[in-house]
């Protein structure tokens, strides 16, 4: 509108620094160290179970935590690539200017994929209570489940959905890096059509794939229970930590100088997704447990007794707090998502909520042991409490956190920071709401 | 954006009973001419367009709205009313044994509390808007130009007596690309 010469389309390129390399590697160590001393010292004892009988328990803990942690950035990673597609589909013009940092976060979703099918296939009987040998048989719940769950069905399963993903998200970066390159102009919509097609298969695979993926590798956990709404909600999760995550790697990336086209009218637009979608995922979370509170049904309510009872209730309403109370109250006000200050801390708090919301809806069925291991009742279940977050949960944190950190940073080198060819980033350099 | 009043001065005169109004059909036209018009110091009474023009807001130097302030209070007062309703209800008036849940039953209370609170922000919003905004029953709305309902644009500037130039801005207004300029009673 009249003012188009006010900004400079030019191609950027990050540089990674020794010392973001230190430190993200150092949270690596620091976390593998953690893991290892958590595993080491882990003894736990429970009443009226000999010490034989919970000998596997470290080994659950230690597979536990490493599934919820992969998990988590796992799905953050995909939740960035489906960003860049439902922002395609959408023809989206605003968001071309920070393409770059979801791109780069989808290149962690192999070393997440990688991650979850080394604790599903070390941990298939050991944290899947379904797996276990002879389970499915004598249960009559589980009985009328095992033509979907068996152990390869369900590996296959794995494979296949996070294969097909990563494949998607590597063609939409490989496209926009080409357009970089190849694009003949502003009007060239070559790879834009391409990746518009695309994003479309993606989008609907993913909707019926990603039910699933739930399904198996959270939900399958607590192999009685069932809820219907449970992929939404995990969906909500990753998409939620995916935005937050994009939106404190832009200001990261623009406190250091980098990206001149975005202003706080792009981070404040990431700041209304942020605070939308943690109200979205608190409908979510409410309506999954108000429906199970009320209407009382033992096999649905064992799954909530089990997250209200001992260590647990903490994080149990930690979990509210943390993704509705703090960002409703502290991101509502205009100038809160334009804040850098204030949105590091609703970010980091919504961050730690979500990481949390995970943790809850893994560890407490992980740790559960089946009752054959007492040899009395076969299908029976033991509920065992960790005693909070501990050493292992934290370990794997800030080693795949520093993972996560490194491969996306490194990304980032990979192309412009910005695509310089792409036919809406003029769009987006004026992007301007008016609010 | 660039080199703009972030709070125009209120121009207050005795005699300002006339107005000049540029018609313009082109929005970017509309805010060039507006931001021109400000610059060279005539007093721009309201720009009226069939849409938001971004950034004319910021050309006038219009405040910031404190309608979401309004809303805040508004959802405070809907979020307090349901729960004090419910509570007295179920609580102290008629407490009664659904399914044994707890007569103080705080998980039911979400989705009413959450209507109850939208319910007062959308009324209590609205009718703030009619109030500032001065639209009552069996007031007539003065609209400068009845087409900017549908796609003119209009400037209208404040003639004061012995100050303002007609002709000059009616020139200036034509160089700006208006299709038309008039003069008319200001009554508003």
């Amino acid at each position: 509108m009249g003012h188009a010469t006010a900004v400079q389309i030019k191609e950027e390129k990050f540089i990674l620094s020794d010392k973001a390399k230190k430190l993200t590697f150092g949270l690596m160590g620091l976390g593998a160290l953690l893991v290892i001393v958590g595993y080491l010292t882990y003894h736990p004892t429970i009443t009226g179970l000999t010490e034989e009988q919970v000998h596997h328990l470290p080994l659950k803990r230690l597979l536990g935590s490493m599934l919820f942690n992969g998990y988590f950035f796992f799905i953050i990673a995909t939740c960035a690539a489906v960003f860049i597609a439902i922002s395609q589909l959408a023809n989206a013009g605003w968001y071309v200017a920070i393409r770059r940092i979801p791109e780069a976060m989808s290149e962690f979703m192999i070393y997440g994929a990688v991650i979850i099918l080394i604790a599903v296939g070390l941990g298939l009987p050991i944290i899947y209570h379904w797996a276990h040998d002879g389970v499915m048989e004598m249960d009559e719940l589980l009985a009328k489940k095992t033509w979907y769950l068996n152990k390869p069905f369900f590996l296959i399963r794995l494979v296949l959905f996070m294969g097909f993903w990563i494949w998607a998200a590597s063609m939409i970066r490989k496209y926009s890096r080409q357009e970089d390159q190849l694009s003949k102009g502003l009007n060239d919509t070559t790879f834009f059509d391409k990746t518009f097609k695309l994003s479309a298969v993606f989008m609907f695979i993913f909707a019926f794939t990603f039910s699933m993926f739930a399904w198996d590798v959270t939900m399958s956990i607590d192999a009685h229970w069932y809820s219907t709404i449970f992929t939404i909600y995990n969906f909500a999760t990753g998409w939620v930590s995916a935005l937050t995550t994009i939106y404190l790697i832009t200001w990261f990336l623009r406190s250091n100088g980098y990206l001149n086209i975005v202003t706080d009218e792009h981070q404040h637009d990431l700041g209304k997704f942020m605070f939308a979608f943690s109200v979205f995922w608190t409908y979510m979370w409410v309506a999954q447990f108000l429906l199970i509170w009320y209407a009382n049904i033992p096999e649905e309510v064992a799954y909530y007794k089990d997250r209200l009872q001992g260590s647990y209730k903490f994080s149990f309403f930690f979990n509210v707090i943390m993704n509705f109370v703090v960002p409703f109250f502290l991101f509502m006000r205009r100038g809160a998502k334009r804040s850098r200050t204030m949105g590091a801390i609703v970010g980091a708090c919504i961050l730690l909520g979500h990481w949390n919301d995970v943790y809850l809806m893994v560890m407490p069925g992980a740790m559960n042991l089946a009752t054959e291991v007492t040899g009395e009742n076969p299908v029976g279940i033991i509920s065992v409490d960790s005693q909070g977050v501990g050493f292992m949960e934290l370990g794997f944190l800030f080693l795949f956190g520093g993972l996560f950190l490194f491969i996306v940073l490194k990304a980032l080198t990979k192309a412009n920071l910005y695509p310089t060819k792409h036919p809406f980033i003029m769009e987006s350099a004026l992007h301007d709401t008016g609010v | 954006m660039m080199n703009m009043p972030q709070q125009r001065k209120e121009m207050k005169y005795m005699d300002n009973s006339k107005m000049l109004l540029g018609i313009y059909d082109n929005p970017d036209l509309t805010l060039d001419a507006t931001k021109n018009l400000i610059a060279q110091g005539y007093d721009v009474h309201d720009v009226y367009t069939p849409f938001a023009v971004h950034n004319l807001d910021r050309v006038l130097g219009v405040k910031r709205t404190r309608l979401s302030i309004a809303a805040f209070l508004f959802a405070m007062t809907g979020l307090t009313s349901a729960i004090l309703l419910q509570t007295y209800a179920s609580y102290f008036d008629w407490p009664m044994n659904v399914g044994g849940k707890p007569n103080l039953h705080i998980p039911t209370y979400i989705p009413i509390t959450f209507e109850l609170s939208i319910l007062f922000t959308a009324f209590g919003m609205v009718g703030c808007f009619f109030i500032v905004n001065r639209m009552f029953w069996g007031r007539n709305t003065d609209i400068m130009d009845l087409r900017v309902t549908d796609d003119r644009f209009v400037i209208a500037v404040n003639i004061h007596e012995g100050q303002t130039d007609v002709s000059e801005l009616s020139s200036l207004f034509v160089k700006g690309g208006a299709l038309e300029v008039r003069e008319r009673e200001k009554d508003i």
